[in-house]
């Protein structure tokens, strides 16, 4: 691959990630456990899909088929951001991880030598400070009570290696010409620190595992992809012409 | 086709008056949602700043500065910038006023405290990061005991 090419497959990889995240956080609109949650999840989804729609808006013209007309093999979006989450202790768990893991991604894009990857990263990080603050201070509020932490601890802990796989795929070159700021190994090394740092006082009993999961980003789709692409698309199938 | 001064100007005036769909009262050069209007080539480009990139307004602002720009005689093409990033600070002093009376929706000043719109004191605290929109968090105030909504800063390190 070029650097273009591997520089598309990233942003195109980030894309993915967040529209399933931004589609995954909407289905607890009107559903989630209090007030301030069901807005929470519902705004943050909304700056997720808004985060996606640039970024596709960098590789292709026709945002809307990119990010619904693919074939499944052509997605490239991590197993955790696919997870579908309709478990609240989940569905917070991979919101936390996930928006700490966004912090790290568009940090290293921020001096972007690709000037329009760079402009959506400036923007994107000013929206992301919210959705981490609204996490992690959640999060940590949570596993303060012993009940909290019985249900959250061990999801946190089981999702965690699962979000290795944000910083798997190529990104040959990618430093060298300034595309990006900091290896995908190198971000993810600062992301598990983060995230063990963040929940240093809770004694979670994370095992990051010996490598770092990429079916994703090769191509495999998770089980609980086909339900969220099926949901995604379930009115452009019934009427392809539709606007909104 | 050149494109004349009178033309940018005339398209100007028009797209100016488009209003916001959540605020019919205020339009996009009021909001600071209206950057430029400038020739492009053959083809005269509007440049709006996104609220939020995730904004489910932004289709509907589109075509309406469209429509406007067409009702006044002249195709443009829009573009959303990424830059410079939208702040508040880009809202007017007449529209800061307008949201306060007509909306209970509060902009934090560009110096000093903010105040309540309702009763205009200052002791404001925090109660969600969120509300009825992306673009607002919540607050309450103790002197007039009313929740107040506040357009979010989304600057870094701010909420």
């Amino acid at each position: 691959m070029s650097p273009d090419e591997t520089a598309k497959e990233l942003v195109l990889a980030f894309a993915d990630d967040e529209l399933c995240v931004g589609q995954n956080h909407s289905w607890w609109i009107a559903v989630g456990p209090f007030l301030e949650e069901d807005l929470a999840f519902s705004s943050i989804a909304q700056d997720e899909l808004g985060h996606a729609r640039a970024l596709y808006s960098l590789v292709s013209n026709d945002v809307d088929r990119v990010a619904y007309g693919r074939p499944h093999s052509e997605y490239r979006s991590a197993h955790l951001a696919e997870l579908l989450c309709h478990d609240w202790t989940m569905a917070l768990a991979r919101h936390v991880l996930h928006d700490l893991a966004e912090e790290i991604r568009w940090t290293a894009l921020l001096n972007s030598s690709w000037p329009e990857l760079k402009a959506v990263a400036t923007r994107a990080l000013a929206e992301e400070q919210f959705h981490i603050h609204h996490g992690v201070s959640l999060a940590r509020r949570l596993l303060s009570s012993p009940d909290g932490y019985t249900r959250l601890a061990p999801v946190l802990s089981e999702l965690a290696p699962l979000g290795r796989e944000y910083f798997a795929g190529s990104d040959v070159g990618l430093v060298a010409s300034g595309v990006l700021n900091a290896s995908l190994a190198d971000q993810e090394r600062t992301w598990m620190e983060r995230v063990e740092e963040v929940f240093d006082e809770f004694e979670l009993s994370i095992d990051w595992g010996a490598s770092r999961p990429s079916q994703g980003r090769a191509g495999v789709r998770s089980e609980d992809f086909l339900a969220l692409h099926d949901e995604m698309v379930a009115v452009l199938r019934i009427d392809p012409l539709a606007t909104w | 086709m050149r494109i004349t001064d009178t033309a940018i100007d005339a398209v100007r005036v028009a797209v100016s008056s488009v209003t916001d769909p959540e605020y019919p009262d205020l339009n996009i050069q009021q909001l600071g949602i209206l950057e430029d209007v400038v020739a492009d080539s053959a083809s005269i480009r509007v440049d709006l700043v996104p609220t939020i990139l995730g904004c489910p307004a932004l289709d509907v602002i589109e075509k309406d500065v469209v429509a406007a720009a067409r009702a006044s005689g002249y195709d443009v093409t829009v573009r959303f910038c990424m830059s410079p990033v939208w702040t508040p600070d880009r809202i007017s002093e007449d529209a800061r006023q307008i949201l306060a009376d007509e909306y209970t929706v509060a902009i934090r000043p560009r110096e000093g405290p903010t105040k309540c719109p309702l009763c205009g004191r200052t002791a404001l605290e925090p109660r969600s990061d969120v509300g009825g929109t992306a673009c607002r968090s919540v607050e309450w105030c103790p002197d007039c005991r009313n929740p107040v909504e506040i357009v979010r800063s989304r600057q870094m390190g701010e909420r």
